[in-house]
């Protein structure tokens, strides 16, 4: 019998209290009411007698599966899979089971709040709305008159159907600075992808006979419905993983390379070299459909597998294997676009070069290879808002004196990264960690004002000490939340949003190979003074409406438009989502019957490769040569250069995901924390490395960076390599709102160096060394 | 109408262990919070080898739906019983906490629930079936490493597997005959 954990586990449970024989009590009825009772929520919600299943989608990430809710007398009993949702493969995972927890949470937030003690002291006041409202409008007013800037209010928010609203109200407020979660994820792999094929495709792994997942560890940072696929499909696909870790997705590979952090670069061009040298790459597609061959398979040349072997730590014979076996099975071949095998200074260029690896191959927008997304066209509510003349461009745009800074010290003079300005910042998303940079050095002007809405910056941004430091010196900080968040803590007035089980949601339509339209309505009804992210912008849209000195620079016109977009958007959200699908006749039936909305389940391959088509790069080619990139000065085609490294004695410290956490979000829900299998993180050191220094499991060490330390348990294990360490993000946390993470385990933002890709502006997440000190 | 007889058959190399199944248990029969109270339950298998050279997997696991089953036998209020069709359940309004069953049982499946104060253990959502909805673990798992069905009907979906496939079942040296069936 192999079940060691659950086996102690229930050993343990024995001795404790096997000895008493507890006496005879009736056992009370497992109703769900009861069952929220003692978790000390009540519903509020009287309108819904007797039982009822509930069309919506989940948003415990960023998957949006299908649920059917089970509702008794408006209590959630349970969510269930919507059998519909094929996107989602007809599953709920651990996360988005737990979701039904979510809006009774004793942590929620229920009403306004007004900062009375310090930032940072968690002292507030309960308030009104109106109250916060006229709060947040005074504010802002200010900051715009001292600055006389409107971009000197900053707004951070993270994906999620509500999102777009709380982009409706930087530009009703006037301001420039948005910045999104991309940069702390995946805009050096939107970047490399698109340089190749002008877009950022999905790997077909339901039909793909071979798959790399490189760093990339899908089963446990679940992406539907990619996970799903991998999972069922992997006794007949040939699944390769390629991690420093041995991750869960390593379970079900029939290969692991426990490669050398920083060097996927090194392997996929000696691949390349390798396709192209033995001729096995596609002639003819790389014929018709491609930019930049000869130039590509001259640079090669260089990196042979007996050089990789010592760059990666890989044998030579393997990488010969993995080239021919990748080229052989193409077109169904893929080099998985997932995030963090390579979080260096050179992202972009690895990405260049994976999506290279599969273009010589032909396995593009073919059955079994990387296929462009396609989506289903809604009906948009598009606005022109007010132009105010205070209105300046983007603080982390531009040629900016601190960008040397943001790169490693051996980066600095390398060819090929931008050392003034970042080359491809995102007009919408911006560059976290240049953005924060510039507001902490007040150029090119001051950032002093913040909304957050969704994202926690403190914990999600690397380098927690600076991020505290970029709110210090806010006039000004609005977050709006479900959960008392640590961004949340050190804000000065805090608005409660629904839960999205509590809430409609705009339609939107999900891109992938196969598109569909979600929308969410609500499950049960609010059980707080909460009100939607929608509801907050139309609010505060009336408040400065109603304000003369909101208009002093801009025009009467400008005041009217605002008039409309007010007009148009303070309706009920049904009649919104039936606006956007318009288009389409009984499409919101169809939504609200199967939960679900799609012009067909069958994937449509080759749009791209017909006769007259043209991608979205210069030469309306595949650019395996980038001429853009040439123009620029940067490198057209992907150059190695070796990682940075640490002292003797040191550790990289690589991030990575949990399959019961949602980055930092869901690390204080119950029953997530209790399915992780422990109250607090645990350092992995490889068990070798552990016995040497005499560190034993359970024992506690000092994680010191030269960004911060944390004090954290030792977990010595087998899978990880001795030169790294690694934790599990989202412990640690500030924020005493956050009771059950609060001061327990250890931070990543805290020890995170904050380096950046100077062509896409994304957060190096792999460029921090730590020493480990037993404490 | 002829008897039914319950099983899962389970392919655990398919299992990636998000944990979906327990969850989904623990929402739909409000199972406690605690990190020991759980119906069921994902283990990691012993790991095999040393870096680099080593090996995970995991095995999904609950009550076993012993046909014979120990945790029955020994229970002195025959709170803990057997319905026509197979299935092990436990009538909390007679359990006395008496613990004889979790002793009784090879698989651990079984722990005391505090908040109703009995023993409390997997029912293959007993109180599903009569609407015709599998358990919620079956339902909600990812990759579908679990089947449910009815061993007397041939044309089940477990009946086929079995055929199809070499099966397992965990200590069978009991001889406690599991209605949980492991693919090979």
């Amino acid at each position: 019998m192999s079940l060691s954990k659950a086996k102690l586990s229930r050993r343990k449970f024995l001795t404790l209290s096997g000895a008493a024989l507890a006496t005879a009590t009736a056992a009370s009825s497992l109703s769900s009411l009861k069952a929220v009772a003692s978790s000390g929520t009540q519903s509020e919600s009287t309108n819904s007698k007797g039982r009822k299943f509930v069309y919506s989608s989940c948003a415990i990430c960023v998957n949006k599966c299908g649920l059917v809710a089970e509702v008794n007398n408006g209590v959630i009993r349970k969510l269930n899979p919507n059998p519909n949702f094929f996107k989602s493969r007809a599953m709920l995972c651990a996360r988005g089971n737990a979701g039904a927890k979510v809006p009774y949470d004793p942590d929620r937030l229920k009403k306004p709040l007004i900062r009375v003690g310090e930032r940072g002291e968690g002292k507030f006041k309960e308030v009104s709305w109106e109250e916060a409202y006229n709060y947040i409008a005074e504010n802002v007013l200010k900051v715009i008159k001292k600055y006389e800037n409107r971009s000197a209010i900053g707004f951070a928010s993270t994906e999620g159907f509500q999102e777009e609203f709380f982009i409706h109200l930087a530009n009703i407020v006037g301001s420039t600075n948005t910045v999104r979660h991309p940069t702390l994820c995946l805009a050096s792999n939107i970047q490399g992808y698109s340089s190749v094929y002008g877009t950022f495709p999905d790997a077909d792994i339901l039909n793909a006979d071979f798959v790399v997942m490189a760093g990339s560890n899908r089963a446990e940072a679940i992406i539907t419905p990619d996970t799903i696929d991998m999972a069922k499909n992997h006794k007949k696909q040939t699944l390769v993983c390629i991690d420093p870790r041995a991750t869960k997705t390593s379970a079900i590979a029939d290969k692991w390379y426990p490669i050398k952090p920083g060097t996927d670069l090194a392997l996929v061009l000696t691949m390349i070299n390798i396709i192209i040298s033995e001729n096995l790459y596609d002639k003819e597609f790389v014929e018709k459909y491609t930019h930049g061959f000869p130039e590509l398979a001259e640079h090669v040349k260089q990196y042979t597998a007996e050089w990789a072997e010592k760059e990666c730590e890989i044998p030579a014979s393997e990488i010969y294997w993995l080239a021919r076996e990748f080229a052989k099975n193409a077109p169904q071949s893929v080099w998985y676009p997932g995030r963090r095998s390579s979080f260096y200074v050179n992202d972009v260029y690895y990405r260049r070069a994976c999506a290279i690896l599969n273009a010589i191959v032909g396995a593009f927008d073919r059955k079994g290879g990387l296929v462009p997304k396609r989506g289903i066209k809604l009906k948009k509510h598009d606005f022109e808002f007010p132009l105010y003349d205070f209105t300046k461009k983007r603080i982390d745009s531009g040629t900016l004196p601190f960008l040397n800074e943001k790169l490693p010290e051996e980066f600095k003079t390398s060819a090929g990264l931008p050392t003034d300005s970042c080359a491809y910042i995102s007009e919408k998303d911006g560059s976290w960690v240049i953005y924060r940079d510039a507001a902490l050095a007040g150029n090119p002007y001051p950032l002093k004002g913040l909304f957050v809405y969704k994202q926690n910056p403190v914990e999600s941004v690397p380098n927690r000490k600076k991020t505290l430091e970029f709110l210090k010196q806010m006039d000004f900080i609005c977050t709006i939340d479900v959960t008392m968040s640590d961004t949340a803590f050190y804000s000065d007035v805090i608005l409660p949003e629904s839960t999205y089980l509590e809430r409609w949601d705009p339609a939107e339509s999900l891109g992938g190979i196969v598109p569909i339209v979600v929308t969410r309505q609500p499950v049960i009804d609010p059980l707080f003074d909460t009100k939607s992210m929608h509801q907050i912008t139309v609010d505060l849209a009336k408040k400065f409406y109603d304000m003369p000195e909101f208009w002093e620079d801009s025009t009467e016109d400008d005041r009217e438009y605002l008039k409309k977009y007010i007009k148009a958007m303070d309706v009920p959200m049904e009649h919104l989502i039936e606006e956007s699908l318009s288009g389409y006749p009984g499409a919101f039936k169809m939504l609200m019957e199967k939960g679900v909305f799609y012009l067909n389940d069958k994937p449509v391959y080759g749009k791209l490769l017909e006769d007259g088509a043209r991608l979205k790069t210069r030469t309306g080619k595949i650019e395996l040569y980038n001429v853009k990139y040439a123009e620029r000065g940067l490198d057209p085609l992907p150059v190695y250069r070796k990682p940075s490294q640490g002292k003797p004695g040191q550790f990289r410290f690589v991030v990575g995901r949990h399959g019961q956490f949602t980055h930092a979000s869901t690390q204080n829900n119950i029953y997530l924390l209790e399915a992780y299998g422990d109250y607090e993180n645990a350092l992995w050191i490889n068990s070798k490395v552990a016995l040497e220094r005499g560190l034993r499991a359970g024992d506690k060490v000092k994680v010191i960076s030269k960004a911060g330390e944390q004090i954290v348990k030792v977990m010595p294990t087998e899978f990880i390599r001795p030169d790294i360490v690694f934790y599990v993000h989202g412990f640690g946390r500030l924020s005493k709102g956050l009771s059950l993470v609060y001061n327990k385990g250890a931070s990543e933002a805290a020890i995170l160096y904050d380096y950046a890709e100077t062509i896409s502006g994304n957060a190096c997440l792999h460029e921090t060394f730590v020493d480990v000190q037993k404490v | 109408m002829s008897k039914k007889k319950y099983a899962i058959v389970l392919d655990d190399s398919k299992c990636i262990d998000c944990k979906a199944c327990t969850m989904a248990c623990k929402m739909e029969n409000h199972v406690p919070t605690g990190l020991y109270n759980y119906r069921i339950w994902v283990a990691e298998k012993p790991i095999r080898g040393q870096f680099p050279n080593v090996k995970r997997s995991f095995q999904p696991s609950q009550c076993q739906q012993c046909e014979n089953p120990p945790c029955v036998h020994v229970c002195p209020t025959r709170a803990s019983y057997q319905t026509e069709d197979g299935v092990v359940l436990v009538d909390h309004d007679k359990c006395i906490l008496c613990k004889y069953c979790m002793t009784a049982c090879p698989y651990d499946a079984r722990y005391v629930n505090e908040e109703i104060k009995a023993i409390d253990k997997c029912t293959f959502c007993y109180h599903r079936l009569p609407e015709g909805r599998q358990p919620a673990c079956v339902e909600t798992c990812p990759p579908k490493v679990r089947v449910f069905g009815d061993l007397n009907d041939p044309n089940s979906e477990v009946s086929k597997l079995l055929v199809e496939h070499e099966t397992f079942n965990l200590k069978p040296e009991k001889g406690t005959k599991p209605k949980l069936y492991y693919i090979r």
